[in-house]
C-alpha cells in the first residue's frame, strides 16, 4: 500500500464531455469532472441516473459515445481496462466463485506475473489489514456478506492502483455493518490518500465520506461541491430535495418588496428575506429545511399550517403539516395533530430557486454582492 | 428520608406461556381426519397423471425387462417362454462380442468428445461477439443439422461418401471406400454423428456462457487479465458445470445417437467394426430373435450406465460453483 516508502503516484482523473448513449437513451450526458489526486469523489444520484455507466466508462468497461478521459497526463479514452491503472469494487463484489479468498485477492498480481512468494506475502499483508487472515482458504460462497465485501476491497488494495472505483460497495450490507464499513473505508482513504471515485445513492454515505460530491440527475451533472456546499447551498430544487431527511420543504411563492424590504409571500405564508431592496414581483420556489423551521406563537409572521401527523425518531420529532411542509426538531416538539401552528425561519436559511428552471437564485446587490 | 427499592421491569409475556397459563380451553380442537386428507391431498392429485404415465411407460417396461432377462424366448407369441434363471447373463458375459462392443462404444464416446466439447467451446467463445440479426442467422446455421432426420442425413452422407463418385473422395483426392472398410467405417459414423449434434452442443455452451455473470470477466479485466487469461482463468472454469453436463450427455447418449446411422449405413459392419453396445443389443433382440439375451444385455447396460451417470453427476456437482 502507498505511503510505505514507495514513490507516491499522482493520480488525477479528468473527464471531458463524457457522454454515453444506449440507443435512444442518453445514460450519461456531457459530464465534465476534474478529480484531484487523493480526492474522494462521490457520484451521488437516484437509481438509474447513470452513475454506474459513468464509473464503467472510467474503468474502461464501456466505451464512451463522446468525450475524453485522462489519468494524469495520459489520454486513456481508448485504453482497455487492463491497461488502465485503476481498481474497482463491484456492487455484486464479483468475487471469482471458483477461487479461494487468497487466490481472489492475489488475482491482480497473478495477471501481472509476479513471483509466487511476492504474491503470497502481499496477500497476507492485505488480509491482515482487513482481518481476513483466517478466511484465506475459504471459497466466496462460504463467506458472509460483510466478509465478501472485505475480500472485494482486498482485491482492489493488493496492487497499489492509481485510483479506486467503487460502485455502491455497501448496498448489500445490513444497516449496522454498513455504518461500520463506511467508517473503515473512510479511514482507509485517509491512510492511503488514493484517488477514489465512489458511487452511491445513499446521501449519508455521500455526506460522511466525500471530499466532494458530484450530484447526478438523469445523466447530467446537477451540482459539484463539498458536502457542506451541496447541503447548505443546493444549486437546484433537485439538489435541495435529494439531500436531507425529510427532504427540504419547497413551495411556490412570490418575492415582493414591502416597505423597502423583500419578503416571500404565498397563501398562508410570509417570510422576510432580510434584504432591503425594491424589485418588481417575481415568482420563485422557496425552500427551507425542516430543521430550520421553528414553531412560534401563532399570529406572528411565518407559515401558518395545521399539524397532520407527528413522527417520533427517538432523539427528534418530525411534524407534518397540511400544506406539505414538515418541521424537525428535538423531541418533544410539543405539538399534536390538529393543532394550528405558525412556523418561522431565519432569512439565512431560506433558499430561492427560479420558478421555471429550478436553479438557485442568489441575491446580487447593485453595488456590493451579497448572497441570499 | 423516603425508603424504597428498585423493581425489575417485567419482560413482555410470551404467547406460549400465556397459552399455558389459562388459555388452554380456547385452543381449537384438531380438525376431523377427512378435513386433513382434503387439505393434504391436492398436491398428490396434481402429480398423479405424471406418475401414472411414468409407471406405465418407464417403470413397468423396466420391470418386465428384468423378468424377460431370466427367460429364453424367440419373440414369437405362440412359442413358450422357458425360465433359464441367470443363464442369459452367463451366455452374455462369456461371449467375446460383448467386450469388443464395449471397447467400440468407448471409442465412439472418445471420438464424439471433440464434437460435443472442443468444437462447441471454441465456436461459442469465438462467436460470442456476434450480435443482432447475424446472431440469429448463425445460430440457425449451426443448429440446422440437428433438425435433419438422422436417416435422411445418412442417405445424403452415403451419397457423399460413395467410393467412386462421392464428393468426399473428390475433395480429398482419395479413393477410399469409407463405409465398407473396417478402419474408416467407425470414423465415418463418428464424424456424421458429430455433424448432427455439434450444433446442439454449441447452443448448450452458448447458453452456459450467457448464464455467467459478466461482472466476473469485467472484474478480471480490471484486475489486469488479458483476453486469453480471462478465458482460461475465469470463463472456462465457470463454464465447467455446463461442460460436465455435455460430457455426461456424450457418455450416456453417444452410442444411441449413432444407432440410426449405423443401421442405415453399415448395419454394424464391415465385419462388426461398427457394432457398439446398442447395436449389439438390437442385433440380439431383432436379428437373432433372442429376447432373453437382449433383455439381459439391456439390464447390464442399464446398471452400467447408472454407475457411470452417478459418478459423472458427483463430479459435476463438485465442479459447480453455486454462483450467487
Ligand atoms: N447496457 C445497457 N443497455 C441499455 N440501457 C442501459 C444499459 N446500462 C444502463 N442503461 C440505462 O442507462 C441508465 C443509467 O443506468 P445506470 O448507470 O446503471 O444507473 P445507476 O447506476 O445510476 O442506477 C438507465 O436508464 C439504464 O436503463
Ligand atoms: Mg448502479
Amino acid at each position: 500500500m502507498r505511503g510505505k516508502g514507495a514513490v507516491a503516484v499522482v493520480s488525477r482523473i479528468q473527464l471531458q464531455g463524457l457522454t454515453r448513449r444506449f440507443g435512444a437513451v442518453t445514460a450519461v450526458d456531457d459530464i465534465g469532472l476534474d478529480v484531484a489526486d487523493g480526492e474522494f469523489l462521490v457520484l451521488l444520484g437516484p437509481s438509474g441516473c447513470g452513475k454506474s455507466t459513468l464509473l464503467r466508462m472510467i474503468a474502461g468497461l464501456l466505451p464512451p459515445s463522446e468525450g475524453r478521459l485522462w489519468l494524469d497526463d495520459t489520454d486513456i479514452t481508448h485504453l482497455p481496462p487492463q491497461r488502465r491503472d485503476v481498481a474497482m469494487v463491484f456492487q455484486s463484489y464479483a468475487l471469482y466463485p471458483h477461487l479461494s479468498v487468497a487466490r481472489n485477492i492475489g488475482f491482480p498480481l497473478r495477471t501481472r506475473k509476479r513471483p509466487r512468494a511476492e504474491i503470497k506475502a502481499k496477500v497476507a499483508e492485505v488480509a491482515a489489514t482487513l482481518g481476513l487472515t483466517d478466511l484465506l482458504d475459504r471459497k466466496p460462497r462460504e463467506l458472509s456478506g460483510g466478509q465478501r465485501q472485505r475480500v472485494a476491497l482486498g482485491r482492489a488494495l493488493v496492487r497499489d492502483p492509481g485510483a479506486f472505483l467503487m460502485d455502491e460497495p455497501l448496498s448489500n450490507l445490513d444497516a449496522k455493518l454498513r455504518a461500520g464499513t463506511r467508517a473503515e473505508i473512510a479511514e482507509l482513504h485517509r491512510r492511503l490518500r488514493a484517488t477514489t471515485v465512489y458511487v452511491t445513492h445513499d446521501q449519508v454515505e455521500a455526506m460522511t465520506m466525500a471530499t466532494r460530491i458530484a450530484l447526478l440527475n438523469e445523466g447530467r451533472l446537477e451540482q459539484l461541491g463539498t458536502p457542506s456546499e451541496v447541503y447548505d447551498a443546493p444549486a437546484s430544487v433537485f439538489a435541495a430535495t435529494f439531500l436531507g431527511s425529510p427532504s427540504m420543504n419547497v413551495v411556490d411563492a412570490t418575492v415582493r418588496a414591502v416597505d423597502g424590504a423583500l419578503v416571500a409571500e404565498a397563501e398562508g405564508l410570509r417570510l422576510s428575506l432580510g434584504i432591503d431592496a425594491d424589485i418588481p414581483d417575481r415568482p420563485v420556489r422557496l425552500g427551507v429545511r425542516p430543521e430550520h423551521l421553528t414553531l412560534t406563537s401563532s399570529g406572528g409572521q411565518g407559515i401558518r399550517a395545521i399539524v397532520t401527523a407527528v413522527e417520533n425518531l427517538g432523539s427528534e420529532e418530525v411534524a407534518h403539516c397540511d400544506t406539505g411542509v414538515s418541521v424537525r426538531g428535538p423531541r418533544p416538539l410539543g405539538v399534536v395533530p390538529g393543532e394550528a401552528v405558525t412556523l418561522s425561519a431565519r432569512p439565512g436559511h431560506l433558499h430561492l430557486f427560479d420558478h421555471d428552471s429550478g436553479r438557485r437564485l442568489a441575491w446580487q446587490a447593485a453595488s456590493v454582492p451579497q448572497p441570499v | 428520608m423516603v425508603s424504597g427499592a428498585f423493581v425489575e421491569v417485567p419482560a413482555p409475556v410470551r404467547s406460549r406461556e400465556a397459552c399455558a397459563a389459562g388459555m388452554t380451553d380456547t385452543v381449537p380442537a384438531s380438525p376431523a381426519p377427512w378435513q386433513r386428507v382434503r387439505r393434504i391431498a391436492p398436491p398428490y392429485l396434481y402429480l398423479l397423471p405424471a406418475v401414472v404415465l411414468l409407471i406405465v411407460w418407464t417403470y413397468q417396461p423396466l420391470a418386465q425387462t428384468f423378468v424377460l432377462s431370466t427367460y429364453s424366448w424367440n419373440l414369437v407369441p405362440s412359442t413358450p417362454m422357458v425360465d433359464v434363471g441367470l443363464g442369459n447373463y452367463e451366455r452374455l458375459l462369456s461371449s467375446p462380442e460383448l467386450g469388443r462392443s464395449v471397447w467400440r462404444t468407448v471409442i465412439v464416446i472418445l471420438g464424439m468428445l471433440p464434437f460435443t466439447l472442443v468444437i462447441p467451446v471454441a465456436v461459442a467463445l469465438l462467436t460470442r461477439r456476434v450480435r443482432g440479426r447475424a446472431q440469429g442467422v448463425y445460430r440457425a446455421l449451426v443448429f440446422a443439422p440437428m433438425l435433419v432426420a438422422p436417416v435422411a442425413g445418412a442417405a445424403v452422407w452415403q451419397w457423399l461418401l460413395d467410393p467412386s463418385a462421392g464428393a468426399v473422395n473428390r475433395v480429398l483426392g482419395t479413393d477410399v471406400n469409407w463405409l465398407n472398410t473396417a478402419g474408416t467405417a467407425q470414423l465415418s459414423i463418428i464424424v456424421i454423428t458429430g455433424w448432427h449434434v455439434v450444433g446442439f452442443a454449441v447452443l448448450v455452451v452458448t447458453a452456459g456462457l450467457a448464464g455467467i455473470n459478466p461482472d466476473y470477466a469485467a472484474a478480471a479485466q480490471i484486475d489486469g487479465a488479458s483476453r486469453s487469461q480471462v478465458t482460461r482463468w475465469i470463463t472456462v472454469p465457470l463454464l465447467s458445470p455446463t461442460l460436465a453436463f455435455l460430457v455426461l450427455m456424450t457418455v450416456l447418449l453417444s452410442a444411441q445417437w449413432t444407432f440410426p446411422l449405423i443401421d442405415t449405413l453399415t448395419q454394424g459392419g464391415p465385419v462388426g467394426s461398427t457394432t457398439n453396445l446398442y447395436y449389439l443389443l438390437w442385433e440380439y433382440g431383432f436379428r437373432s430373435h433372442d429376447a432373453g439375451l437382449a433383455a439381459a444385455a439391456g439390464v447390464l447396460f442399464f446398471l452400467g450406465f447408472i454407475v457411470v451417470a452417478a459418478l459423472l453427476t458427483r463430479l459435476a456437482e463438485r465442479l459447480s460453483h453455486h454462483d450467487d
